[in-house]
């Protein structure tokens, strides 16, 4: 039963890719948009039902075996435990709706059977993350990822920037892939079953160098993928997709398998505290990065993205402060409320006819598109940590992780996790405020359309997950018992979340960094702005903002040009000035040798004759002069 | 023998040479044959003298063999020739220079 259930749930989405590519050209367009949604739909309900088969055990299956080298084996494994479950279910959930949206979403749009392919492998992609136990198919899944958000964030291939940001992200994410490759190479070498079961058995006869050494490869695969610094430079571009896409990129799939990686292969990374700082160091230098760059977007889909950055660098200071459940229960609740605003995002841009700034939107919105406005103030308010809702709780969670850990770094991660949580909030609500509520300052923006309930149905799900789903861990001090950090410690690998400190004054701590928030964006954009400074859009210091502190300059300059560079003297100088002038020298100095013999092909009969007598007449006399 | 060995040669050589003479400087495809079939002949007239000269018959055995392969060479050249000649209308060695390209 749980069994047959994962391996569904994992093979369903592939089924319907392999449909789109045999004969989606044949079948109606209904049909094709149909049998996506139905696989994924099938999919979660397979991953609901071995949710609840599998309740709280670990059990493993292998489909079959892939191949074998030596002492080598990879097979086709799924660990089913309450964590890669979990993690099933969240995917097929979001994925499902990010599914039905883009039926509406993309009706126009002529390449339908490649992007309703795609999403489905994509989907199958990040279940095989999700479950895989064999490092090996994990990697392939991982890989596949890849493969398919280049192809979706260049989905309208005729635009040469979406082409090359998809191009980026591409590279980018590969160059954190390679380090998980030697991460793998490494557990082999060091005679560990290179899988997550064999890690969780074995990961303590681990010699102290080579987990700091895995722990740092980890890390920076997790970083790629998740773009976290210094590999955070392809999250903002991927927005060239189409929206849909972006939700599910940056909600449930892609930027959350790094995190997941991290929580999945934890018994490594506790080995050593080193790393596990190391881990919150970049994850809090990410949140506050992309805290602040979101601040300075007008691109409403920029101030998603960057925040997108900033969120899952707090599952990753969560992975540090070594509590890899309060980074689950960060990206679940985080994958409902960021897909929700991304998918409400995308009703506004379709609504406004692809208008994407943020200034010429305002209070007509809210207006004219109520289905559309409520769910995403509700996303806004999960966002921004604001109590009761979902954010405010998995947020409280993270910094109460943080400070459970002894140590002065922990405690500048946290003060520094603080600042980024304050600057959310900022960000969040000044989104909020000059989307839906003042007067735009562009007046040249289209009057919205109205948005057919059709698209915006699938919004309310996700609106009401984001107040409810912080009941999932609710913390102790309010009478409830941190049921998912249990549920995820009943199974090995994941330790139970520590003691947590003063909770109150967590949750007093979080509270004023959300309001304080939401009284400086008031006060910059709302009602009262005249009676203040405007905020300097445009100065220099905002624009280094917008434009992400300049780390796209800087590996433009640094990584990006010196290879070019480089690339280019070898081109010019070593193949084409050593190798091509070797081999056409020789061609030149064969074909001058040639051209003299070649005067000798006369055509002529006779000659050939004259030749042939001469050339015998020299042979015998040669053979004579030998044989006397 | 009546006839020394020496005057024999003296005589293949001659009319060797003139077949020889004959191939190289005749444009015509026919005289090109002929002058080809001569020094064959020539040859044979060595051989046959050598063969009487060391009482060997191998010599005149071979000659025989000569005379059949110039036949058949005779036949298929001449075969080729007629081709030629149906297909371009012309006899001269020269014209047929396509193989230089």
């Amino acid at each position: 039963m749980l069994q047959t259930a994962a391996i569904l749930a994992l093979i369903l989405p592939l089924l319907g890719f392999v449909f789109h590519v045999a004969a989606g050209g044949f079948v109606y367009r209904r049909t094709v948009e149909t049998v996506a949604c139905a696989a994924i739909l099938a999919s979660l309900i397979a991953a609901c039902l071995a949710l609840a088969a599998g309740w709280g055990g670990a059990s493993s299956v292998t489909l079959f075996s892939w191949f074998r080298a030596g002492d080598f084996a990879a097979s086709f494994d799924l660990l089913l435990d309450p964590l890669s479950l979990i993690m099933a279910v969240l995917v097929g959930f979001i994925s499902l709706l990010v599914h039905c949206y883009s039926v509406p979403f993309m009706r126009g749009d002529p390449g339908y059977v490649r992007y309703y392919g795609y999403l489905n492998l994509f989907v199958f992609f990040m279940l095989a993350v999700a479950l895989a136990d064999n490092l090996v198919f994990l990697f392939l899944g991982w890989e596949g990822m890849g493969l398919c958000s280049y192809a979706l964030i260049g989905h309208w291939f005729h635009s040469k920037e979406r082409i090359s940001a998809a191009r980026k992200a591409f590279l980018v994410t590969r160059t954190g892939d390679v380090a998980f490759l030697i991460g793998v190479a490494l557990l082999f070498a060091q005679g560990v079953d290179p899988s997550v079961s064999g890690i969780q058995a074995e990961a303590g006869s681990l010699p102290g160098w080579t987990a700091v050494l895995l722990g740092l490869l980890l890390l920076w695969a997790a970083a790629g993928k998740s773009a976290q610094f210094p590999l955070l430079i392809w999250l903002p571009d991927a927005m060239a997709g189409p929206t849909p896409v972006s939700a599910l990129i940056h909600a449930a799939t892609m930027v959350a398998s790094g995190v997941y990686l991290l929580a999945r292969l934890f018994p490594v990374l506790a080995l050593s505290p080193a790393v596990l700082l190391c881990i919150g160091a970049v994850g809090t230098l990410t949140a506050l990065w992309g805290a602040a760059s979101a601040l300075a977007q007008r691109d409403i889909k920029r101030v998603l993205a960057w925040s997108t950055l900033s969120q899952v660098g707090f599952m990753m200071l969560a992975i540090g402060a070594g509590d890899p459940a309060a980074s689950m229960f960060h990206l679940i609740v985080h994958a409902f409320f960021k897909s929700l605003l991304f998918l409400a995002a995308g009703c506004l841009i379709q609504a406004l006819d692809e208008e994407h700034d943020i200034f010429a939107m305002g209070a007509k919105l809210r207006h004219r598109l109520p289905h559309v406005f409520w769910p995403f103030f509700l996303g806004v308010l999960a966002l921004a940590a604001v109590p009761p809702f979902a954010g405010f709780w998995s947020k409280g969670r993270v910094l109460s992780a943080v400070l459970a850990q002894p140590g002065a770094g922990y405690a500048a991660l946290a003060l520094a996790a603080s600042a980024a949580a304050l600057l959310t909030s900022l960000y969040s609500f000044r989104l909020l405020l000059l989307a839906f509520f003042g007067r735009p300052a562009r007046t040249d923006a289209p009057s919205p359309e109205s948005v057919p309930l059709s698209t915006a149905w699938v919004l309310w799900p996700l609106a009401l997950l984001c107040i409810g789903a912080g009941a999932l861990d609710l913390p102790g001090h309010l009478g409830a018992s941190n049921w998912l950090t249990g549920f995820l410690a009943s199974a090995p690998g994941v330790p139970p979340g520590p003691d947590t400190v003063s909770e109150t004054l967590i949750t007093l701590l979080d509270t004023g960094l959300a309001l304080a928030g939401l009284l400086l964006a008031l006060l910059a954009y709302g009602p009262a702005e005249r009676f203040f400074p405007r905020v300097p859009e445009g100065a220099r210091f905002w624009n280094l903002m917008a434009r992400g502190f300049g780390l796209e300059e800087a590996s433009t300059r640094f990584i990006a040009r010196p290879y070019r560079s480089v690339a280019t003297l070898l081109w010019l100088r070593m193949e084409e000035g050593v190798l091509d002038r070797t081999t056409s020298g020789a061609a030149a100095l064969l074909s001058r040798a040639s051209s003299g013999v070649r005067l000798w092909t006369t055509g002529r009969l006779s000659t050939y004759l004259l030749m042939l007598l001469a050339g015998l007449t020299l042979i015998l006399l040669v053979a004579a002069g030998i044989w006397s | 023998m009546i006839v020394p060995l020496e005057h024999v040669l003296v005589l293949a050589l001659a009319v060797f040479l003139l077949g020889a003479g004959c191939a190289l400087l005749r444009r015509n495809l026919i005289m090109i044959l002929l002058g080809v079939e001569i020094m064959l002949n020539a040859s044979g007239i060595a051989l046959v003298g050598a063969s009487l000269a060391w009482r060997d018959l191998h010599g005149q055995a071979f000659v025989l063999f000569i005379m059949g392969v110039a036949a058949a060479e005779v036949a298929v050249g001449l075969a080729l020739v007629v081709y030629a000649h149906r297909r371009t209308g012309r006899l001269e060695a020269d014209h047929f220079n396509k193989l230089r390209e």
